[in-house]
């Protein structure tokens, strides 16, 4: 007998594999940018961390015992890898990008059921445990005007080996909470290269704002999450940054520094571990956005989004519990 | 122009309207054999009311309804009943149901009672009944009986016509617009008159032009009727999205449309009431969409109720060996598993698509909860959530999802991007609450049942002890009567009375037998024993009166007096001990203390035997050892003689 296919006959064609594409073209222009300002480190990472993932996935499913070809095609561990890489430093070496691959993809993603079941973004949970295993190795940016060339690069990742003080700096952020004594505006005159640098990352955050808008206009995931977090984020930015302008970084500063616009638009859109309705998104974000602004200013890290977006991801059971939707025809 | 609103959710699938040549109404050969099944609406089956060999012509009742929601089922052509039995019917598990099967004559001659009526010379009253006896149910999908839906006592002010079909490939009602657009006007203004102050609404989609301005030609000259034109969404059609589409306004959960003060009809259902009251026709027909890229000859074809897919499949050229037959639109229709099975009132599409058409889905992926279900949901559900739910069997929570507001129209697996049956899911989840909701009705009447039972068991009981007394009463008064008649005469009961009494008195007066036991001792070890006896006697018959105090029990009074008859013989006893061991010159506190005395001398000696020292001890050492043990033997045999001499008193006297 024929086989029976329960209603709908009909299928819109749209395809999980189609989605992680839409993210993994959305997100070039901000690697792009984000390579042309801070070196070949973020390609090395978004390639080494794929292959990883890659092989580290294969190795999982075969165990599992589960059809290699089709499961690897859904492209959920390269989206995770190539988010994961993105936030590593450019300096990441390969045993880190490893470490934190294997983490993302082993501990956060496959040990909870695989796909769909994981509770943690799995490419925070790998950079969040790199972060606290190797806090000297996460923290290393290049500067915007030096970085390493291809080769140097290429020696860098594989032996470590290659002059970094030259290249380094700290970060807009990070120099903006160590002020010593000094204001915002003061220490800015005082350090033309943090303002160089600062230029550099509102660019690739800018980018990454573009690619998300693209993939907001694609459908690919709805404004209540980014717009929840970055209307926090903003609003906590807004409020200290007016109130104390010379000790708290901007408005601007906060949107457009540090992790942001990838975090908002490419991280805390994961549909997996978020919470589940629209209006459970909306807090979800909200949480986020709060919490970024609470570490970046008063804890001890400079960014903040796996610590924030890990927190998050652990109460969204729980906002799921309170933010069902009304029923069709429920009076209010 | 009226404001149009929107509802949540909804898709926007490939109309695929245009292959079944929507506008024209095609007919078939009339089938040798009908099978009408006797329930093809929401409600209780109809009752059959012809026998198997009997002549029927067309349009003659051939079972009637029974109760309110209910429709009946009329002769779709003349001819013979060949069988009244159970039969597979159009359901995707391949069902069986009781249905009529004629073979028709070719005749096709409408039976005597069928006839016009003009319905102004008709009242109220005799409209509903000629609507009623016409078993019209919905037929649009949902088949509730007509009638039933008419009989709301809620004010309705508004009389929705539902000419949206915003499925995919159908277009039946398309067509029926198109042909009968004068039949749908009257049957709304029947509608109208019988609704009193109510206006009507006909919507249709903007996607079908024609029918559009077919209504509005029609519908000219009724100001009281407009014809809406609505975006095309699906699923618009669906009654509460039509209703929220058109009034801005959800019907309440758990409610029905006429909350809201409106009704709503499909056209084809309201073209049927038009015959029913113009023309006195049943429902016997209806417009049939046959279409996909598996039929030769696709269109709108006239069909009677109870033909077989099949025939019609055949007559229109489909090819069915390889390509699956779904019975409904795309979205909601099922796959047929057999299409030996008639078609009835509430079918009104058939598809043969090709394998490229409607690709059976490929194996689903895991659901990585991106939301876009819950962006089409028309009815505000987590989709998402209800699919975790059900797959693990959470039927209890999957209900605080509102899992039962899911119409199953199938948008969220329409735009799943991992390819989950979503609707399967609720399907099977919703049949196990419906389950369990039942087994626990059924479990909480059995525990009715068993409670009814015993306070039958008990109020037997009772009823028997009641009579037992009555009876005694009686006797009493009986007894009473015939003393009063005879006072001379003996009292037999009060004499044995006397004489019970009598016997009691004697036996109290009397030595207690076990008493006089106690007084003629053995030795002194058997009235030791007998007095411990009577303590565990004692002391066991307290604890069980005041047990039986604590209890509240009724008969204790016997206790009591037991209690106080052992209280005494334990003193008996304990004072016949007590004399015996001062006659015998006995004191029991001296003996036990000679006894510790003589325990702890044989303990010295002992201690000092087990302690004696070796041969390497110096010869001191051995000395004062044998001192120590020399003293210590002698104050033994002291208390020995001590202890003897308390015991046996007699014995010390004789030496």
């Amino acid at each position: 007998m024929m086989t029976l296919f329960s209603s709908p006959h009909l299928h819109g064609g749209n395809r999980s594999q189609r989605l992680m594409l839409l993210v993994l073209a959305a997100a070039m222009p901000g690697l792009l940018t984000q390579i042309y300002w801070f070196g070949y480190g973020t390609l090395f990472n978004v390639v080494w961390a794929i292959l990883v993932g890659l092989l580290l996935e294969a190795g999982v499913l075969a165990l599992r015992k589960r059809p290699l070809g089709f499961f690897l095609k859904d492209g959920s561990v390269i989206v995770t890898c190539l988010l994961l890489a993105l936030a590593l430093p450019p300096l990441a070496p390969w045993w880190l990008v490893t470490v934190a691959a294997l983490f993302a993809v082993l501990f956060a993603k496959h040990l909870y059921g695989g796909l769909g079941n994981n509770p943690f973004n799995p490419a925070m949970a790998g950079y969040a445990i790199c972060l606290i295993a190797f806090p000297a190795s996460m923290t290393v940016w290049t500067s915007p005007e030096h970085y390493f060339d291809l080769a140097g690069q290429w020696q860098w990742f594989w032996q470590e080996r290659g002059n970094i003080d030259a290249i380094t700096q700290a970060t807009p952020l990070d120099a903006m909470k160590h002020l010593q004594g000094k204001t915002i505006n003061e220490m800015l005159s005082a350090n033309p290269s943090v303002v160089h640098y600062a230029d550099a990352m509102f660019r690739v955050n800018t980018a990454y704002l573009a690619g998300g808008l693209a993939l907001l206009a694609l459908k690919v995931f709805t404004w209540h999450a980014p717009g929840a977090m970055l209307a926090s984020l903003g609003i906590m930015a807004g409020l200290f940054g007016a109130g104390e302008p010379d000790l708290y970084a901007s408005f601007s500063d906060h949107l457009f520094l540090g992790a942001t616009m990838l975090a908002a638009f490419f991280i805390i859109t994961d549909p997996v571990t978020s919470a589940t309705s629209r209006k459970g998104k909306l807090i979800f974000g909200a949480g986020i956005g709060i919490l970024v602004y609470v570490i970046r200013t008063w804890g001890s890290y400079p960014d903040a989004f796996a610590f924030a977006v890990l927190l998050m991801n652990l109460s969204a059971p729980l906002i799921d519990q309170y933010s069902k939707p009304k029923a069709y025809g429920q009076q209010p | 122009m009226r404001k149009l609103f929107d509802f949540p959710g909804g898709v926007h699938p490939a109309q695929n309207k245009q292959q079944s040549n929507p506008g024209k109404v095609l007919e078939l050969p009339l089938p040798q054999r009908l099978l009408v099944p006797l329930s093809q609406h929401i409600g209780a089956p109809a009752k059959p009311v012809v026998k198997v060999g009997e002549q029927v012509q067309k349009g003659q009742l051939i079972a009637q309804a029974t109760g309110f929601i209910s429709a009946s089922v009329h002769a779709p052509s003349s001819g013979t009943i060949s069988a009244i039995d159970a039969f597979p019917v159009a359901h995707a598990s391949g069902l069986e149901a009781m249905c009529i099967e004629l073979q028709t004559d070719g005749q096709d001659t409408w039976h005597q009672d069928i006839g016009s009526a003009d319905a102004n010379t008709l009242d109220d009253q005799q409209i509903r009944q000629r609507m009623q006896a016409a078993g019209i149910a919905g037929m649009g999908g949902a088949g509730f009986p007509s009638s039933a839906k008419l009989a709301t006592d809620k004010p309705i002010h508004t009389l929705l016509i539902n000419g949206v079909e915003c499925e995919p490939y159908i277009t039946a009602d398309d067509t029926l617009m198109q042909v009968h657009s004068a039949d749908i006007i009257a049957g709304a203004n029947l509608l109208l008159r019988l609704l009193d102050q109510a206006k009507c609404i006909i919507v249709i989609e903007d996607n079908k032009p024609q029918a559009i301005t077919v209504m509005q030609q029609a519908a000219l000259e009724h100001t009281d009727i407009e014809i809406l034109v609505i975006p095309t969404k699906y699923p618009s059609g669906g009654e509460k999205q039509l209703i929220e589409n058109v009034t801005g306004k959800q019907v309440p959960k758990g409610g029905i449309p006429a909350d809201l003060g409106i009704l709503c009809q499909n056209v084809a259902t309201v073209k049927a009431i038009n015959d029913a009251v113009y023309l006195g026709q049943p429902s016997i027909e209806r417009i049939v969409t046959v279409t996909g890229n598996g039929v030769k000859q696709p269109g709108n074809y006239r069909i009677r109720i109870g033909t077989s897919v099949d025939y019609v499949l055949q007559q229109c050229q489909a090819e069915t060996h390889a390509n699956p037959v779904i019975l409904g639109g795309p979205m909601m229709g099922f796959q047929l598993p057999n299409t030996q099975v008639p078609l009835v009132k509430t079918s009104n599409c058939l598809i043969v698509p090709d394998p490229q058409e409607l690709p059976g889905k490929d194996t689903s992926m895991a659901c990585i909860r991106c939301g876009q279900c819950e962006v089409a949901c028309p009815a505000q559900l987590l989709p998402q959530q209800l699919y975790w739910l059900a797959k693990s069997d959470a039927f209890d929570k999957i209900e605080q999802y509102n899992l039962m507001d899911c119409i199953e129209c199938g948008a969220c697996a329409y735009v799943c991007p991992s390819q989950i049956p979503l609707v399967q899911h609720y399907r099977y989840a919703k049949g196990m609450v419906r389950q369990q909701a039942a087994e626990t009705r059924q479990a909480e009447h059995a525990k009715l049942r068993f409670e009814s039972r015993e306070q039958r068991l008990l109020d037997e009981v009772n009823a028997k002890e009641e009579r037992r007394k009555a009876r005694a009463a009686a006797a009493a008064a009986a007894q009473a009567a015939k003393r009063a008649e005879n006072p001379g005469a003996e009292d037999p009961v009060a004499a044995a009375k006397a004489r019970l009494a009598e016997k009691k008195a004697a036996e109290a007066s009397a030595p207690p037998k076990k008493a006089a036991e106690v007084q003629v001792p053995a030795n002194h070890k058997d009235l030791k024993t007998a007095a411990a006896i009577v303590r565990t006697k004692l002391k066991k018959a307290s604890k069980a009166f005041a047990d039986a105090q604590a209890a509240g029990h009724d008969n204790t009074d016997k206790l009591q007096a037991m209690v106080t008859e052992l209280e005494q013989r334990s003193e008996a006893a304990a004072k016949a001990l007590a004399d015996f061991e001062s006659n015998m010159g006995l004191d029991p506190e001296a003996e036990k203390l000679a006894q510790v005395t003589w325990a702890k001398a044989n303990a010295q000696v002992r201690k000092l035997t087990k302690a004696a020292p070796d041969e390497s001890a110096s010869d001191t050492e051995k000395s004062e050892h044998q001192t120590a043990l020399t003293a210590a033997q002698a104050t033994l045999d002291q208390a020995k003689a001590h202890l003897d001499s308390i015991k046996n008193p007699s014995q010390e006297a004789k030496s």
